[in-house]
């Protein structure tokens, strides 16, 4: 079976080699079919009909017999740019001079010539002496393999009759394109290639040296191929895609240097898109498209406009534009056809384009406005003529803040110019004008603008003045204010103002204040007169009307009364009620931050017949207390004040609490006062307060209080103030030695204080304060005996514990020694015996009785001891003795003990006292059981 | 063989004229330093791969290891690092010029190959006239024919590298002709930074006296004057 293929290009342009160029020569050829079975048949028959030739030379074109013809001269060539083998041939035929329709079949092998891989029937007709080509192109570089072929043909002409034989093949022709290649070790074939993107690409390699190891690679990547013939590697890569405007690398490496092919794949060829044309001169025409995408490679594709009606075609210079000349013949229909193309592919597109209904104009130019005033300009512009008798219609806007204000279409031949009026002073515009033409409108030029100032005029509005009047020392302090006037009325650059002050008092007096822009107040002292005060605002033409303002030299009524009121989303609703019929108007005046000093007053006029407004500003905001004062003017623009109210745009709950003072505390109470809370500056009305109660315990809440939860769940006692203006509280009913925690918070209708800080207070014991009150005059009283006592101790001791008149310093003694008795005789221990002890420590100063004798102790019952412990021992005796004395006690407790006494000698020849005062027992001030004293005399 | 003579002479008598028409329009600095340090940061500048090669390899994709390795300098596209080390200081600007002249045809080649906007032809141009001035230095002569820096070097003049016949090996060889660029430049600036070391040595003579006395003494080797020894892989 032999191959049969056919090559299709279906909407591509591409020169390929099955594309034919016929030559043609003068022979002319009929072929015949030679079948190989009948060859000598056929060889008689031919001698037989060339013989008959010249007698039929005369005859009709219709041939009643075929002659078989063989190709000829067979010629295969490779052209390897192409990958074509081209073919020439001529088939011989001397004695026919007509045309004939013949079909060659063509038959191409690789490698050998029985691998045929190709047939194709190519039909002709054919002439005289006529040299035939026929190209074919390989999908394998015809480098990489050996290629033959060879062709018969048959006469398909309806003039020469059946039957239709094919001639004799001719012989194998051999291209073998491997016979160029030098002793290189490795080729790769194609050498440069370029494709499509999408299409299908096949590359192969030759290496001479067989044991060479070759590797292969597209764009970096190791790929396999497949094997052709011993040497022959082909590689075949489908539906190629760009990679890069310099190519997809190829490349094959064996021992030495890399060899490679580029790829050269170029993006599809788009077809043009929104093709038109246009004229802006009706000389030349301008055609533009949209390309579409690049296709990628450095030689990109041509573009051609035909025209249809002429004939005439131009090769563009720029991918997406094309300027065609407008020929003097008048030609007005054009049928325009855009060619675009490449190596692969013509596309195009078409239209039918009118060159009247294609007038685009130039832009105007020179525009300029002239004559500018401050309510009227007049522009001017020109434009470029279209053929000596067409003219423009132009539209001329004017722009005010960005918006078109006015527009007006004018008719232009060269020169344009339009008065504008209507405008404002001190105002900036554009003028912009396009033109289109007149004859056929198709397409408004470019526009082309003029920005213009027109001039300045005096204000046309006297300025809104307001006061602020203080008195000082019984003088009034005017502080005037005023608004800066809009642009629509200042009509210019507000230089100055001037402030004409006129005492009514004294009307020759006059005093002109000039205040420079953009002061919008001024400060004048004035006396106690009346005064008429005029503002004006100057520009550079001159001053606006004047604003009057009327001051009384004695402060008005202030006492009016505040009243509240809840401001809105809107603002600060507000009513009034007049007070005189002959008012001119009223002003609210307000500060827009009164928290913050110096007040920014602000004010708004109203007319007479108003009694209530909404009074609203940016600067307003939640929990700022806004005050706004009411006045009614007079006719003599003189100001009364008619009412003060008080509002918050919306009420805040308080931001802070107040410092609250705790006093009186005691067992069962305490009291709180926050004087100093001053409810003006809150961020509401203060309605009333909440004391806050916590008891350790948990006890129940006391009268007047509720419970209540805080936002830690903690339970917590809460009494509720309702008056603002009470700012003391006492917290009854507690319990003595009892913790607690309280809070006062200010509440408003949007909430109330934070509940963040606690205070803690401990109620003291129910007895202490009766111990106070005992032990404090006790101790006093003490301390003051102690005086006493200390002042008076001579005396108590006089009284108490006189002195014991000492016998050796009696003057009995003195008499004695005077006498020179020699027998003084001093008293015998022996004989003198104690006749009483007496323990003085009782109040009473009851005496305990003891008569003792010598070293017998002695036990007797006492009393309490003293206030200090003490006791006093008194031992009378008439002899001197020597007494020692021991003391033992005991208590109910079992507490006891002992102290050894002292040691006193009396040695007064007669009776005498020994005292022993004041001896101190060490224990406390209880009544002991027992108290023995010892004594002992010597 | 006589027509590609013919082509060379009238090559070089091209670049002859653009020089001196770049010169006679500029204005040569008379200070010997300055320029030297121009002439530096000229060649240091050059020299740097990613001006020329690192576009070049990317815009055509040849930044695989195996073409990698196949893109270098071939020998005799510019003169050896020992050749230009060995030149005396004329010769050594006599070569640096005659080389410019040929990278000004290889990068007026390349042109559509790289990348826009490149700058690398103003930059040889630039280099061209600082050696011109320098040449001038150091002849001693204000008169620019008498420093012409396009006088037949030691060797002959270098020609393009023949245009290979596939699109591939054009790319690896103009790779390799760009490596080559910046191995030639750095070495330039090696020698040149070379000429201040050995004039800050000898600071106590007058360095133009020194220069003219060096550039009188130093005859070129013979094979210098092959400018390059073609066959040998560069340094």
């Amino acid at each position: 079976m032999e191959a049969f293929n056919v090559i299709i290009f279906h909407n591509r342009f591409k020169e390929t080699c099955s594309h034919l160029k016929l030559n043609f020569s003068s022979l002319h050829f009929i072929f015949f079919r030679r079948r190989d079975p009948m060859a000598l048949f056929a060889v008689l028959q031919t001698t037989f009909l060339l013989a008959l030739l010249p007698l039929r030379t005369y005859q009709s074109e219709v041939l009643s017999e075929p002659l078989p013809l063989t190709p000829e001269s067979l010629n295969v060539s490779i052209n390897s740019t192409k990958q074509c083998l081209h073919l020439q041939w001529t088939v011989h035929n001397p004695d026919y001079h007509q045309e004939f329709k013949m079909v060659f079949q063509i038959q191409i092998s690789r490698f050998k010539a029985s691998n045929v891989i190709w047939l194709e029937n190519y039909s002709t007709t054919v002439k005289r002496n006529q040299v035939l080509h026929w190209s074919w192109e390989s999908e394998l570089p015809l480098e990489c393999a050996i290629h033959f072929v060879r062709m018969r043909t048959m006469v398909d002409d309806a003039r020469i009759p059946a039957p239709r034989l094919w001639s004799n093949w001719s012989s194998w022709e051999k291209a073998d394109a491997q016979n160029s290649l030098g002793d290189h070790p490795l080729y790769v074939f194609p050498k440069d290639k370029l494709v499509e993107e999408g299409s299908n690409v096949t590359v192969c390699y030759i290496s001479r040296n067989h044991q060479d190891n070759i590797s292969c690679y597209l764009e970096d990547v190791l790929i396999y191929g497949r094997q052709l013939d011993q040497n022959v590697w082909a590689f075949e890569f489908k539906n190629v895609s760009f990679i890069r405007k310099t190519g997809t690398n190829f490349y094959c490496k064996g021992q030495g240097d890399p060899e490679g092919v580029v790829l050269l794949v170029s993006k599809v060829l788009e077809e043009p898109r929104d093709f038109s044309c246009e004229t802006q001169d009706l000389k030349t025409l301008t055609c533009t498209w949209d390309p579409g995408n690049d296709t990628g490679l450095i030689q990109l594709p041509s573009y051609t406009l035909f025209e249809s009606f002429s004939g005439k075609k131009t090769l563009c210079k720029h991918r997406n534009r094309c300027d065609w000349q407008v020929t003097q013949d008048s030609q007005e229909m054009y049928n325009f056809t855009l060619v675009a193309e490449n190596y692969f592919r013509k596309r195009s597109v078409s239209i039918l384009f009118n060159l009247i209904h294609g007038v685009h104009p130039m832009a105007p130019y020179s525009l300029f406005p002239k004559s500018v005033s401050a309510t009227n300009a007049t522009v001017t512009w020109k434009v470029y003529s279209i053929g000596s008798s067409s003219a423009l219609l132009c539209q001329l806007q004017l722009l005010g803040e960005g918006k078109v204000i006015q527009q007006h279409n004018i008719s232009v031949r060269v020169n344009g110019e339009y008065l504008l009026s209507e405008l404002k002073p001190d105002t900036e515009y554009m003028a912009r004008v396009r033109c289109a033409y007149a004859d056929h409108f198709w397409k408004w030029s470019e526009l082309i603008s003029q920005n213009f100032t027109t001039a300045e005029a005096a204000p046309s509005e006297a300025p809104d003045v307001w006061r602020d009047v203080t008195f000082v020392s019984g003088h009034p302090t005017v502080t005037l204010f005023w608004k800066p006037l809009s642009k629509v009325h200042a009509n210019g650059k507000i230089l100055f103002y001037n402030v004409v002050v006129e005492n009514l008092d004294e009307p020759s007096s006059l005093k002109v204040l000039s205040v420079p822009a953009p002061a919008n107040s001024t400060k004048v002292t004035l006396n106690q007169s009346s005064y008429q005060i005029y503002v004006t605002a100057h520009n550079s033409v001159g001053p606006s009307p004047a604003s009057a303002v009327a001051i009384s030299g004695h402060p008005g009524n202030e006492n009016v009364e505040e009243g509240r009121m809840n401001g809105t989303e809107d603002g600060f609703p507000m009513s009034w009620k007049p007070q005189s019929r002959n008012a001119t108007g009223y002003v609210v005046e307000w500060c827009d931050s009164p928290q913050h000093l110096p007040c920014v007053l602000r004010w708004k006029n109203l007319g007479p017949t108003n009694t209530d407004t909404v009074i609203s500003s940016g600067a307003f905001r939640p929990g700022v207390r806004y005050n706004f004062r009411i006045y009614e003017i007079s006719t003599k623009r003189m100001a009364h004040l008619l009412e003060k109210k008080a509002g918050y745009l919306k009420e805040l709950a308080p931001s802070y609490n107040p410092k609250v003072n705790m006093s009186n505390l005691t067992s069962h109470s305490f009291t709180l006062s926050w004087k100093d809370y001053p409810t003006e500056s809150q961020t509401g009305f203060i309605q009333g307060y909440y004391v806050y109660l916590k008891s350790k315990t948990g006890e129940k809440c006391h009268r007047g209080f509720e419970k209540t939860f805080l936002t830690d769940n903690s339970v917590c006692c809460k009494y509720t103030i309702d008056n603002p203006d009470q700012k003391t509280f006492v917290v009854k009913d507690l319990q003595p030695e009892s913790a607690y925690e309280f809070l006062v918070t200010p509440y408003t209708s949007a909430g109330e204080g934070p509940l963040d800080d606690f205070r803690k207070v401990t109620t003291p014991d129910e007895y202490s304060h009766i111990l106070i009150h005992i032990i404090l005059p006790m101790v006093f009283f003490v301390f003051v005996i102690m005086i006493i006592c200390y002042l008076k101790s001579q005396w108590l001791k006089d009284k108490c514990y006189p002195d014991i008149p000492d016998p050796y310093k009696s003057s009995v003694l003195s008499l004695i020694k005077f006498k020179e008795n020699p027998h003084i005789t001093i008293m015998n221990v022996n004989d003198c015996v104690p006749d009483a002890i007496e323990v003085v420590n009782k109040p009473e100063g009851s005496k305990m009785q003891f008569v003792g004798t010598r070293k017998s102790p002695t036990e007797t019952k006492v009393g309490c001891l003293g206030q200090d412990n003490t006791f006093t021992v008194s031992l009378y005796s008439c002899d001197g003795i020597t007494v020692k004395g021991y003391v033992e006690w005991e208590f109910l407790s079992g507490l006891a003990g002992a102290l050894s006494l002292w040691t006193n000698v009396c040695q007064a020849p007669t009776c005498c006292v020994a005292v022993f005062s004041h001896a101190r027992v060490p224990f406390p001030s209880l009544c002991p059981t027992t108290l023995n004293v010892y004594l002992s005399y010597f | 063989m006589r027509a590609q003579r013919m082509q060379r002479t009238l090559l070089s008598l091209v670049l002859r004229l653009l020089l001196l028409c770049t010169v006679a329009t500029g204005k040569c600095s008379g200070k010997y330093h300055e320029l030297l340090l121009q002439l530096q940061r000229q060649a240091d500048l050059m020299q740097d791969p990613s001006t020329l090669l690192d576009p070049y390899i990317r815009l055509q994709g040849l930044h695989s290891p195996v073409l990698q390795e196949h893109c270098r300098e071939r020998p005799g596209d510019f003169p050896s690092e020992d050749a230009l080390w060995r030149l005396s200081r004329q010769d050594f600007l006599q070569t640096l010029n005659t080389t410019l002249g040929l990278i000004l045809r290889m990068l007026s080649a390349l042109q559509q190959d790289l990348p826009e906007p490149t700058n690398a032809e103003m930059n040889v141009r630039g280099f061209g006239n600082n050696i011109h001035c320098m040449a001038q230095l150091l002849s001693g002569s204000s008169d620019p024919k008498a420093a012409e820096p396009t006088q037949p070097g030691p060797g002959p003049t270098p020609l393009p590298p023949t245009p290979p016949s596939s699109t591939f090996q054009r790319k690896l060889r103009n790779c390799g002709f760009l490596r080559g660029y910046h191995r030639f430049m750095r070495t330039a600036g090696q020698v040149l930074r070379g000429w201040g070391e050995r004039q800050g040595r000898s600071r106590r003579h007058s360095p133009c006296r020194a220069l003219k006395r060096g550039a009188r003494r130093t005859r070129p080797f013979p094979e210098v004057r092959r400018l390059a020894p073609r066959g040998q892989p560069p340094r």
